[in-house]
Order: structure tokens, then C-alpha cells, then sequence
């Protein structure tokens, strides 16, 4: 694929979620991606800077664009929500507001044009299915894998147009070229609970065990997501979320780039497999679970 | 053309079922106009509601496929676009209680609509002589919330709403308060925020359905961040909502990232983040999530601050100025 990006993991990938960024980097280096990670990034406002404080949020967004386009290089990240408060940022600046930013950023020495792209890592990963397929030396044919999109993926679609927000099919196209069974489940588009887990707690963990409880009964293997956020909803709040909801059937939920980097035989170790609070040793091959 | 063949949900009151129907498919029919026909042709027990045929009273939201829309304003043939000539799945409207086939009951969201105290109270300055004047960048502020026809696309698929209503509202509601509340000729904002703040505002989930499925393209959960910066701004800042926000906006002013470690207690007070998380934290050092090495560091200190956050801090200032 030989490209270059600038690269946003967001703050949760240097936090609880640090193996989605040790996979995401182990497989854009077997895939010849150069993720060069933006110098001075800040967290995009999570959505909740946005409430509270929205020119505080738009202005530390301006300020990440403006040094990812510094770079001269399409901006990459590996959240949803990272993706939508960037995208979104970039359309509310441009529509009247680049001038109110450009006076505040020149205070750093800084201007935006508005030019830079925001891409999800997801987007990338589709639409270069067909060049990386071939690199597929383990194909995970045991592996029925229900992707969770994750609703900053996809809505709202005015932001994140990538593709149809009601049938969206990146994920899936994803875990056919990694040589597994994709499984829908009624939950695929559906919310994690993660942005409200604090003052909605036992809503939060009804829609987490409501994933995890369809994806036990469609027999799938793992949940995939190509959002952080909802990995640690997924994933470190299942234990809660199942005695909130009486389920009983712990599901593993991997991350996009995991998944992707089991394919392309990469090691477990490596790309963080331990590092979850569900078991994820089921998902290996060698483990019989085919 | 292949014929249109509807599935759609039936209720009679007791007994529900889905039913197909089939017809020769024409361009340029709506949905309505499918309905219509079906009633019309082939059985007139079929139950909806409609009335303006233009996209204006909002009487006839429905899903197809699941997901909310208006049916005398979505052409068929752009359904097929999207989902393909094979049958579509006609039913009522989400996280609302069915009358009759298509048909809902309102009854009990318009009370709930009352309490955003609907209704501008105009400010003292103003008289019923002399009107109320406003500047078309105040107008501009809230036209597009006035565009709202309560169809109901928005509660449809709310994640949060489908969990629960008894601690939330429909999301329009939020959009009235807010349309009153950011009124520039408002005498007091506040009364239409506050039962919005007892009544789930900061439980929304960002799950952004409502402004996806609006015809009008309105953003409900923008109006319900409108509420929310309304109500921290106003010193209503205790609660797990405002706290978690609020401890994001520190992180990111401090150091530019958050700390992880600090979020909790930040939102939740330090004695939750002692007893009732404790479970989740220990779950978190077993397996390697969390460093208790790196976290002891995080919690007495701080992330490291970003490159040039020097250069953060003054951007942020120049805006305070
Ligand atoms: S963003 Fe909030 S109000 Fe809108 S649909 Fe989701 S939970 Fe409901
Ligand atoms: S906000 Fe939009 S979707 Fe909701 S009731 Fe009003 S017009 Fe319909
Ligand atoms: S019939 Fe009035 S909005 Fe559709």
C-alpha cells in the first residue's frame, strides 16, 4: 500500500486501549503503512468537551488539523469518535468560522487552510482490501466474527459519509478478506452505552450485554469493532454489563486491527491479545476451538 | 420494473402479524402512495395516518426497514437504491405504543412535551404593543429547531429512549426547550432547561440516531448539548454528567490528554472510585490494562503535557480575551 499518514490515535489508544494501538501499528508496518503520529496532538473533546464548552472543543480541533496538515498528510485515526468530532469540527470551521480559529491559532504559530483529510483507519483498511487480502498467510476460517460498527462510524451520516449508514459493509468486507465468517447480529449498528456510562449506568450496560447476549446466540466466536471506545464498553465493562442483564456467555471483542493482524500472523503477544478482560485465547487457532 | 411487495406489521388491538402485499410497481410513488393504494385496492382494513401529503404535519412516520422515516416524502424507487428490489418491511414507529397497524399513540409524549414549558415568556423590555423584536443572527440561532413537526422520526431508533423511558424523554422534547431556552427574546432560559436536566438530558448517549432520521435535518442531540452548556454555565455543574465533562475539558486544558486514572474519582467522587469501582480497577491491574505503577503515577501527577501545549494554552486564552 506504501502510504503515509498523519496519525491520531486518540487519547483512550495511549490509555486502557493501548493494544489498539501496538496492533494498529504492527499492521500498518507488515501492510508498508507509515503512520507518522502527529506531533502535540490533544484529545478531540470526546464529545464532552463539546457540551460544556464547545469553543474550547473547536479550538483544540482546529489546533489537531491544523498540525496534521502541517504535515501535508492525510490525517488518520483509529476512533469513531475521534473521527466525527474531527470531521465535524472541520465542517463547522468551514462553514464561517476558519477566520475566528485562524486568529486564535496564529497565538501558536499555526493556520489552517482546511484542506487536511480526516479519514477513519477502517476506511483505509476497506478500501485497500484487495492489495492487502494477499498478504493473508492465516486465514481465520475457524472464526465467526460479529462486527459491531459503533455509532460515530457511521452517523450521522451528513459527518461520516464513507459509506450507507443503514447497510453499511466495510466491517464485513474486512473479516471475509481475513478468511472469517462474518455473523449479523441485531445490535450491528446499534450503541455501546460508552458516552452516557457514567450518568446511565445500567442503560449503558443493558446495550453492552444486549451485544454480547446476541452475539453468544448467533454462535459467533468474537465481537469486532473498529472503534476503541467501544471495545473498552464491549470488553471491560462486560463482566458488569452481564450480571446487570443476566447474561452468562462472556464473548472476547477484538479490535479491527487485531483481528487483522491474526490474519497476517502476526504474534499475540505483540498485537496485545492478553491485554483484555475476556479471555481472547478461544480466538486463536491452536487453541481447537475450530 | 419487478412489482413492489410491502410486509407490513399488523395489530388489531389483540392479535399482531405481518402481512405482504403485492402491486405493479410505478415511478415516482411514495411510500404514502403505496399505502394509499394498498388501502384504496387490495384491503381497506389497513390502518395509517397522514394528512398534509407534503412533508409538513408530520402524520405518516413509519419504518421501513427499521428505521424511521416520512412516507409522503421518500420515493420508493430511492428505498430500492438502497435495499434492493426485493420486499421492504413496513411498521410503526419506534419506542411508541401501537393503536392500530402503522398507527401510535401520542397521547402521554405530548404531556411529556409540556415539560419543556413550550411557549415564549418574552422579556420585560418587550410589550404586546410594540412586539418583540430579534436580530436575524438570533433568529438564525433557533430557525431550524422551529422547523420541527413532531413527527416523531427522531424517538424512533433513540438507543437511549429503547432502553428506557422512564428516565428519558423523546428527543424532540429537548429540541423544544432548547428553541425556547436559546431565544434571545427569552426572559428567563432556564425554565425550560430544568426539567430537561431532571429529565435524562445528560443520560443521552451520543448515539446520533435522532439527528440521522430527522426529515428536517434538526439535531436533537445538538439541542440536548445546547441544554447541557446552558445548564453548566449557569453553575448547574454537580451530577456525573457535568463532572465527567467537566474533567475532560481539565484534562485537556492541563495536558492536552486525559487522564484515565483521574476520570473517575473526577466524575464520581473519590469514595465510589474506592468502593464501588474498586472490582472493575482490580479487574483492570490483572489483566494488564491498567499498570498500578503507571496509574499511582497518573493519579499523584499528571499525563506528561503535549508538544507545544504552551502553544494549547495560549490559543485557548486569546479565545477568553
Ligand atoms: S443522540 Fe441521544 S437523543 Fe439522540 S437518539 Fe441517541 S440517545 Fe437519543
Ligand atoms: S426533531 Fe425532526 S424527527 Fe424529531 S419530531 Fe421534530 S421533525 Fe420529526
Ligand atoms: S402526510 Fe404530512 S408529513 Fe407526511
Amino acid at each position: 500500500m506504501q502510504k503515509t499518514y498523519a496519525f491520531f490515535p486518540g487519547c483512550v489508544l495511549h490509555a486502557a486501549a493501548k493494544e489498539a494501538e501496538t496492533s494498529a501499528v504492527a499492521v500498518a508496518k507488515r501492510l508498508g503503512i507509515n503512520l507518522k503520529e502527529i506531533p502535540g496532538w490533544t484529545c478531540c473533546g470526546a464529545s464532552h468537551v463539546q457540551d460544556i464548552d464547545p469553543e474550547t472543543a473547536l479550538l483544540a480541533n482546529a489546533r489537531n488539523l491544523a498540525l496534521a496538515e502541517r504535515m501535508g498528510l492525510t490525517l488518520v485515526t483509529a476512533c469513531s469518535t475521534c473521527a466525527l468530532m474531527l470531521r465535524q469540527a472541520k465542517a463547522t470551521l468551514l462553514d464561517g468560522r476558519l477566520d475566528w480559529a485562524n486568529e486564535r491559532l496564529a497565538e501558536a504559530g499555526l493556520k489552517l487552510e482546511g484542506t487536511v483529510e480526516v479519514r477513519h483507519l477502517l476506511w483505509e483498511l476497506a478500501d485497500g482490501c484487495d492489495e492487502w487480502a494477499a498478504k493473508v498467510s492465516h486465514p481465520q476460517a475457524h472464526l465467526r466474527v460479529a462486527p459491531f460498527y459503533g455509532c460515530h462510524t457511521v452517523r450521522p451520516p451528513q459527518v461520516m459519509d464513507y459509506e450507507s449508514h443503514l447497510n453499511p459493509q466495510s466491517l464485513e468486507k474486512v473479516i471475509r478478506a481475513c478468511g472469517a465468517t462474518p455473523v449479523t447480529i441485531p445490535e450491528r449498528l446499534k450503541c455501546c452505552g460508552f458516552h452516557a456510562v457514567f450518568p446511565a449506568e445500567t442503560s449503558a450496560h443493558r446495550l453492552t450485554a444486549s451485544a454480547v447476549n446476541s452475539a453468544a446466540e448467533a454462535g459467533a466466536d468474537c465481537l469486532l469493532t473498529p472503534c476503541p471506545l467501544c471495545h473498552m464498553q464491549l470488553d471491560m465493562y462486560q463482566p458488569d454489563a452481564l450480571s446487570t442483564a443476566c447474561g452468562d456467555t462472556p464473548v472476547p471483542v477484538l479490535h479491527l486491527t487485531q483481528l487483522l493482524a491474526m490474519a497476517l500472523g502476526l504474534d499475540a503477544k505483540a498485537i496485545g491479545l492478553g491485554r483484555h478482560i475476556v479471555d481472547t485465547k478461544p480466538l486463536l487457532a491452536s487453541s481447537g476451538s475450530a | 420494473m419487478q412489482n413492489f411487495i410491502f410486509l407490513i406489521d399488523r395489530f388489531d388491538g389483540t392479535n399482531s402479524w405481518r402481512q405482504r402485499y403485492e402491486f405493479p410497481h410505478k415511478p415516482g410513488m411514495t411510500v404514502l402512495t403505496c399505502l394509499i393504494h394498498i388501502k384504496e385496492n387490495l384491503d381497506p382494513t389497513l390502518n395509517f395516518t397522514a394528512s398534509c401529503r407534503s412533508a409538513i404535519c408530520g402524520a405518516c412516520a413509519v419504518r421501513v426497514n427499521g428505521n424511521a422515516l416520512l412516507a409522503c416524502d421518500t420515493m420508493v424507487d430511492d428505498l430500492r437504491e438502497q435495499w434492493g428490489d426485493g420486499p421492504l418491511t413496513v411498521s410503526p414507529l419506534g419506542n411508541a405504543e401501537v393503536i392500530s397497524d402503522l398507527v401510535v399513540k401520542w397521547d402521554e409524549k405530548v404531556n411529556r412535551l409540556r415539560l419543556a414549558n413550550p411557549g415564549l415568556h418574552a422579556k420585560k423590555e418587550f410589550s404586546a404593543h410594540e412586539g418583540c423584536r430579534q436580530a436575524p443572527q438570533d433568529m438564525q440561532a433557533i430557525q431550524k429547531q422551529w422547523d420541527c413537526i413532531l413527527c416523531g422520526s427522531c424517538m424512533s431508533e433513540c438507543n437511549k429512549l429503547s432502553d428506557s423511558s422512564k428516565d428519558f424523554l423523546e428527543p424532540f422534547t429537548y429540541t423544544h426547550a432548547a428553541r425556547y431556552a436559546e431565544d434571545s427574546r427569552s426572559r428567563n432560559p432556564l425554565e425550560h432547561m430544568e426539567n430537561m436536566e431532571k429529565s435524562g438530558m445528560w443520560k443521552c448517549l451520543h448515539c446520533m440516531e435522532c439527528v440521522t432520521k430527522c426529515p428536517k435535518g434538526i439535531s436533537p442531540a445538538g439541542a440536548i448539548a445546547s441544554l447541557r452548556e446552558l445548564a453548566f454555565k449557569a453553575g448547574h455543574t454537580d451530577g456525573p454528567g457535568p463532572r465527567h465533562a467537566d474533567a475532560f475539558r481539565t484534562d485537556l486544558e492541563n495536558t492536552g490528554r486525559l487522564n484515565e486514572v483521574k476520570l473517575v474519582p473526577r466524575t464520581e467522587g473519590m469514595v465510589s472510585a474506592a468502593t464501588k469501582r474498586l472490582p472493575f480497577t482490580l479487574r483492570m491491574f490483572a489483566r494488564g490494562k491498567l499498570g498500578p505503577v503507571e496509574a499511582a503515577r497518573l493519579f499523584v501527577a499528571d499525563n506528561h503535557r503535549v508538544e507545544d501545549h504552551d502553544g494549547l494554552k495560549r490559543i485557548l486564552k486569546a479565545n477568553r480575551k
